[in-house]
């Protein structure tokens, strides 16, 4: 009887094995594909040693994604359904598997000092992060710019909305798949259609964003070619609130006004939720207003900036209007939608901005944009439900005990403030909470000071990007593990990498049993 | 004895003024600038780095960058200035380093409360250069061979979906 039990275990292992790699074939498979855009810009830039650099890292991703999908082609005949399970796992690995792949064209490059800073670069792409350890940034390619540009860019789009939206047609699970990467929004019945109108709203904005700033770019004096480009990846970074720029200076280099604006409503539109664009686009505009997570962050953006700007003008930094607003209220924007562009030095954040300053920062990280968007942290969905879940506890207490009343939110729709709901938001915020505590901890463990280390840890954990100066390549390589770790759970919300890490404990419980 | 005394006071006063010239001329790294940015905000540095990126003409005066290793920041110069610079640092080329004197603010009010330095003169350090690119043979031959695998495995996969 045990031994028939564990032949059945065995064999769900095998069917669970032949899933996951059937899948991730494809969402590897779809990556190495995307390499033919860099691939394309090194020939006609010329560029041939990043050529050489992405075709070889495209044949070993293609030659991986195929084996995965050779490996487990009995799926391909529907003979085993995609469960839940599977749908966290696929999701979970393959951010895991294109994080090693996608390392390639960095450590070819020569601008990075190992592997693990190369994973750190792509895993911070990925998750739309913005710090980067890639060493003489000025002097690298375009071809390797468009590379990080473009992996920030479909990052927050994400890479199983890829898959979904051009490989992988007619397929059973997609839906689990889908929000296997925290994405849970359905904005037409069919999932495959709803990623695909997700890419449909980003690739209009890309067009609009990117003229935008390439006619500023050339208006503020760079060359027609270079303001392209510099307008491409500032779009593509700005968008999916990634905060990556193709110079060390960020958004500095630009020494412009009109630049930082267009930046600002570009980081702000793409902290929104992509159910709210299409609702606004299919004429709803008063979703705009009505919105939790708008007024959420309508309100939470309003405060921050409002302390940040005082305190600063009261510390003597920022004294006047323009100043504060470029400077603060930028910057302060740009942690809330978990952007990352900054246009003042990681030192000022730790010389002059001071203990307040940087609580403010620091709650702005951790709070982030919007559910179902680019952005990351808590999400203002979650903060908007307890916070009326406070509200709507503490008016229970007050009210006669017969009456009884159903409280309700609108997001999209209106919605039933359910205990379900209320535990789900809390729960997902006690886990960032967790993460950055101890992501907090292990960098005082290495030396650094209270608010810097809380600093660094808000922005890995929210998947800002903005530094006060830890994140370097001579940091400890724990401590850089930690930083990827933190990134990757926060951008997909923890529940597909719990699921990974209880299917690998099972299975080595499995293992050790059976010997 | 007189003529001694003259002489040593010469020599003296000559060794002072020439340190002070050495000292104003001296370069100040770009990160210990905006490390200590309250004790240089407004006073006259100078810095030496490489010029990157572009130069971002704005009517008669134009922005550069220059980097320096250990940090990069924005001079603000007259144009005809910056049309001194011949190459600016990227992919392709070493850009010229170039030596700046200028006025240093950590919150420029002029700029919009950026980092800047309002440069006073230009010198041109050391020129620029186009950076070949050095291809290896095995880079190539590694390129050639797992091109020739990736093709193979998509035309199995090819030869299975049909």
């Amino acid at each position: 009887m045990q031994c028939g039990d564990t032949m059945k275990n065995n064999s769900m292992l095998y069917s669970d094995f032949l899933i996951i790699s059937y899948y991730t074939g494809y969402i590897v498979l779809g990556t190495a594909l995307l390499m033919a855009i860099p691939i394309t810009t090194a020939l006609l830039l010329q560029e041939w040693n990043p050529f050489l650099d992405f075709v070889i890292s495209m044949s070993i991703s293609l030659i991986m994604g195929f084996a995965m999908i050779f490996f487990g082609w009995k799926t391909r005949s529907n003979a085993m359904r995609v469960e839940w399970k599977h749908g966290f796992i696929i999701a979970a690995i393959s951010w895991l598997v294109l994080m090693l792949l996608c390392s390639i064209p960095y450590l070819l490059s020569g601008h990075v000092n190992s592997f693990l800073d190369a994973c750190f670069d792509v895993m911070s792409g990925f998750t739309t992060t913005g710090l980067f350890l890639t060493q003489d940034l000025d002097h690298i390619s375009v071809t390797l710019n468009m590379w990080r540009h473009l992996l920030t860019f479909v990052g927050g789009q994400g890479m199983v909305v890829l898959a979904l939206s051009f490989l992988l047609k007619n397929l059973g699970g997609a839906y689990k798949l889908y929000v296997g990467e925290a994405k849970d929004i359905g904005l037409v019945p069919n999932v495959v259609g709803t990623a695909r109108v997700i890419w449909k709203i980003s690739l209009i904005y890309l067009i609009i964003g990117t003229l935008a700033l390439w006619l500023c770019g050339i208006y503020i004096g760079l060359a027609p070619q270079s303001a392209f480009f510099h307008g491409l990846f500032i779009f593509e970074a700005a968008w999916s609130t990634g905060g990556f720029a193709p110079n060390t200076q960020n958004i500095m280099y630009y020494h412009s006004f009109p630049y930082e604006v267009i930046s600002i409503i570009i980081f702000v539109l793409g902290s929104l939720n992509f159910g709210l664009h299409y609702a606004v686009w299919q004429g709803n505009k008063k979703e705009l207003f009505k919105n939790i997570e708008m007024q959420s962050f309508v309100i939470t953006s309003f405060l921050l900036c409002t302390f940040a700007v005082v305190k600063l003008a009261q510390l003597g930094i920022y004294t006047d209007a323009v100043t504060a607003f470029r400077r603060v209220v930028y910057n302060v924007l740009s942690a809330h939608t978990t952007t990352g562009f900054n246009n003042v030095y990681a030192l000022q954040f730790a010389q002059e901005w001071g203990d307040f300053g940087i609580l403010m920062m620091v709650i702005a990280m951790l709070i982030g944009g919007s559910a179902c968007s680019t952005a990351g942290g808590f999400k203002g969905l979650r903060v908007g439900i307890v916070c009326k879940a406070l509200v709507a506890d503490i008016r229970k207490l007050i009210a006669p005990e017969r009456a009884i009343k159903v409280y309700k939110y609108h997001h999209i729709k209106d919605c039933v403030l359910d205990d379900g709901t209320v535990k789900n938001a809390s729960l997902i915020i006690f886990c960032y909470v967790v993460l950055f505590t101890i992501t907090t901890a292990l960098g005082l463990f290495f030396g650094y000071p209270l608010a810097a280390s809380a600093f660094e840890a808000a922005s890995v954990t929210g998947n800002v990007g903005l530094s006060i100066g830890i994140t370097t390549a001579t940091m400890p390589d724990l401590l850089k593990v930690q930083y990827i770790l933190a990134m990757y759970l926060g951008r997909l919300e923890f529940i597909s990498v719990f699921a990974l890490f209880a299917n690998i404990i099972g299975g080595l419980k499995n293992y050790v049993q059976n010997r | 004895m007189y003529k001694t005394v003259k002489t040593l006071l010469i020599m003296l006063l000559l060794s002072f003024s020439l340190s002070a010239q050495v000292c104003a001329a001296a370069a100040i790294e770009i990160n210990t600038l905006i490390e200590k940015s309250q004790a240089f905000d407004g006073q006259t540095v100078t810095v030496e780095g490489e010029a990157i990126g572009e130069t971002m003409l704005r009517g008669e005066y134009a922005w550069i960058n220059i980097s320096d290793n250990t940090n990069a920041i924005g001079v603000w110069l007259k144009a005809s200035d910056a049309q001194k610079i011949a190459s600016f640092g990227d992919y392709r080329h070493k850009g010229d380093t170039v030596k700046i004197t200028g006025i240093f603010s950590r919150n420029c009010t002029e700029h919009g409360g950026d980092v800047d330095i309002h440069s006073h003169s230009l010198e041109i350090i050391e020129r620029g250069y186009n950076k070949p690119e050095e291809i290896t043979q095995v880079k190539i031959q590694a390129a050639l061979v797992l091109s020739f695998f990736a093709f193979l495995t998509a035309y199995i996969y090819w030869r299975r979906i049909h």
